[in-house]
């Protein structure tokens, strides 16, 4: 079924790009991919609550910070080999936010927005007090902890491979979810959260899943991009501003859509990084940026995607 | 008269365009935050670093064998947040074939910075970067300016050590990275010292009302208060101080009484001591490079502020690699490494000497802190650097008179 799809096919094509670009070009290339991945991942996820179930959560940003707080104690402190961080990590975080959301789910509209701001800042003030993941110095890692990858140099590479199978997997996921039944409930929710009910939707049980579904893979970016970091910080790691970053990339490509969390991620990426090393634009990079946001939510507010669907017949069929 | 200017300025990069590429530049990169939260304390280090290129380039470069090679910087904006400093080094490295590293400012952008110079084996020195966890992790191209951390307020205990060993201390402190790992380090001395900590408090970095503190420190019994963060809670926890009219001996902030405008607190100011890195009539005879009167004239004539000790931070950095450069006679990254390994030597900034065991490789061990009071003279606030009495301008008032 599934595979049956042109855009399954996108998918495979995407991720081989990300695998093989930087072999050709190099480490520069790697870095820009690396940063683009995070970024697609974060919005592909959020995706799943602003875009497939209607509820804006400004912070989506504690799963990654969480995911790298836990994965990176689990390395430094307990020794564990990273496969096996990544996947504490993502099971730990993801039990944490289906409890969390059976309670915050409860609320609607801005009173939910706000709780998950407070999500992220009871997080990190619970981790900058938490001795044992270092407080607010956070976490050092030591260069002989990517000995077992075969020292710095390769557990960086290592790093990025599977952050690419992490972009994968949710691109695929987000493609399941979209076409599956799970995601009609969804999108009835979004729709009119009342009437869903009223047709057999079970909206707290469905929105507490999804609300943990999205959890998990931006908790093991978090524990990758930190691995790489070489050492994670409270400030770093619950950073509300890349949470509404997040939420730009979403506006920018078009939310509800696959195709658009994806683009959105990366053509953010690749367009701040753009402005900040360009001899000409890199004093008012902010500046730039800002107003370029700003034309694109008042003349296009469905995003990149949502542009293109309504002048192309085409692209509503193919692109997710 | 616009179309005059460009056309000079189209044929004076034109004149001069061969001209920098004749000799080979030394290329130095790093990222500065340009932008974000760190902005303010990165740009007088940005500062210390150009007035020293330009001094250097003004006398033909640095001399290397027979030759003399002009510096050239390389830089970008980090935004003041790690996301990008890894993507940003690399293209230093890679693309922009930076011989040597200068390290972004804070200690968190700075660890991030020291994987990417660690993999390529490019030698950073680290400047604004005083978290000593870092070069423990077994880096062998780090070389650290700054005293670290846990040695913050080694000179304030020493000076209580001195004065009055049978105080009680009240450690409060800003509950951040640099705050706490100073404060760490300062129990840990003060331990060793034989000294009495009576109490050990952090508070949360947008503190406005420190009541419930003080009325801790008051009942606690404490005669000295040491601690701090930055400027905004610094000031407040002065100000405070003084409107509770707490009866203290001794007050020594971090970073928040060094910046010029604490003056303006006023009688909050007065007697409140700050550990510092550098100050600008620090009286050290330097082996090579500028005295410390004439670093600041310099300073002063280009950017027209006084310099703290970041400016000066950032200038050591370059007359370091300058000095380790033409000792090596070499642009060879071992050959400099090698210099600098076994540098011991005095600049303006005071005394450098890196660790060179592989477990703290690159850590500043022989830098010390000053402390400096704001004193009165002739009715108006002075800094006067107090401690060590040696290199002191004043005594130290101790305890503060009312």
């Amino acid at each position: 079924m599934m595979i049956k799809r042109p855009f399954f096919w996108m998918i495979v094509a995407t991720v081989a790009v990300f695998a093989i670009a930087p072999l050709v070009g190099g480490i520069g290339v790697r870095e820009s991919l690396f940063l683009a991945a995070i970024y697609m991942i974060l919005a592909l996820n959020l995706n799943f609550m602003i875009g497939y179930t209607g509820y804006v959560n400004f912070g989506s940003i504690v799963f990654f910070g969480l995911g790298g707080t836990l994965g990176i104690f689990a390395i430094t402190v307990w020794g564990w080999p990273l496969w096996a961080a990544l996947i504490g990590a993502g099971v730990v975080v993801a039990g944490l936010a289906l409890l969390l959301g059976l309670g915050i789910l409860r609320l609607r509209g801005a009173y939910f927005a706000l709780a998950t701001i407070g999500v992220v800042e009871a997080t990190k003030a619970f981790v900058s007090n938490f001795d044992p993941f270092g407080g607010s110095t956070g976490m050092y890692i030591s260069f002989s902890a990517y000995k077992p990858l075969g020292g710095a140099r390769e557990a960086l590479w290592v790093a990025y491979f599977l952050l690419v199978a992490v972009l994968g997997i949710s691109l695929l996921l987000s493609f399941w979810i979209k076409r599956s039944r799970f995601g009609l409930g969804l999108f009835a929710i979004r729709e009119d959260e009342d009437a869903a009910m009223v047709l057999g939707v079970k909206a707290p049980l469905f929105k507490a899943i999804i609300y943990s579904v999205s959890s998990v893979l931006p908790a093991i970016a978090g524990v990758l991009f930190f691995f790489k970091n070489g050492v994670i910080q409270p400030e770093q790691a619950f950073d509300l501003t890349l949470s509404i970053e997040a939420i730009v990339m979403l506006m920018l490509g078009g939310q509800g859509t696959v195709i658009g969390a994806a683009l959105g991620g990366f053509a953010y990426e690749q367009f701040r990084g753009y402005l900040l090393t360009s001899s000409t634009f890199s004093s008012f990079h902010l500046v730039i940026a800002g107003a370029l946001l700003l034309l694109i939510v008042l003349f296009a507010p469905g995003g990149l995607i949502g542009w293109a669907h309504e002048r192309w017949a085409i692209t509503r069929k193919v692109l997710e | 008269m616009n179309r005059l200017a460009l056309s000079l300025l189209v044929s004076a990069s034109l004149v001069s365009a061969p001209a920098m590429t004749y000799a080979k530049d030394i290329v130095i990169g790093f990222t500065t935050s340009e932008t974000g939260k760190l902005n303010a304390d990165s740009a007088p280090q940005m500062q210390g670093f150009e007035l020293w290129r330009d001094q250097v380039n003004a006398k033909g470069g640095i001399k290397v064998g027979g030759d003399k090679y002009p510096v050239k910087f390389v830089k970008y904006d980090d935004q003041s947040t790690s996301g990008r400093v890894q993507q940003l080094y690399v293209r230093l490295v890679t693309q922009d074939n930076a011989d040597f590293l200068f390290s972004p400012y804070s200690s968190g952008l700075t660890a991030t910075a020291a994987i990417i110079s660690e993999q390529y084996g490019k030698v950073m020195i680290t400047t604004g970067a005083a978290e000593g966890k870092t070069y423990e992790l077994g880096n062998q191209h780090l070389f650290q300016t700054y005293t670290p951390a846990n040695l913050y307020l080694a000179s304030a205990l020493d000076a209580v050590k001195a004065k009055a060993p049978k105080s009680k201390i009240a450690l409060i402190y800003e509950n951040g990275g640099f705050a706490k790992a100073v404060a760490t380090g300062a129990k840990a001395y003060a331990d060793k010292l034989g000294l009495n900590v009576v109490i050990d408090e952090a508070y949360d970095a947008s503190t406005t009302d420190f009541s419930p503190i003080l009325n801790k420190v008051v009942s606690s019994g404490a005669d000295v208060l040491i601690g701090g963060g930055h400027f905004a809670d610094g000031s407040t926890l002065a100000r405070q101080l003084r409107e509770q009219n707490m009866k203290l001996k001794m007050i020594s902030l971090l970073v928040a009484p060094d910046v010029p405008k604490f003056a303006g607190l006023g009688s909050a100011a007065y007697g409140v001591s700050v550990p510092s890195q550098w100050e600008s009539d620090a009286s050290y005879t330097p082996d090579f490079g500028p005295t410390a009167a004439q670093f600041t004239k310099d300073y002063e004539n280009r950017f027209h502020v006084h310099p703290g000790y970041h400016a000066a931070g950032g200038y050591a950095s370059g007359l370091i690699l300058q000095h380790a450069i033409e000792q090596a006679g070499s642009l060879d990254t071992d050959k400099v490494t090698a210099q600098l390994n076994k540098m011991d030597a005095t600049t303006f900034y005071g005394h450098i000497r890196f660790a060179n065991d592989e477990s703290r490789h690159g850590l500043q061990v022989g830098h010390d802190m000053v402390l400096a009071q704001w004193q009165k003279k002739g009715g108006e606030l002075e800094k006067e650097v107090v401690w060590p009495e040696a290199a002191g301008t004043a005594p130290l008032m101790f305890p503060i008179s009312q």
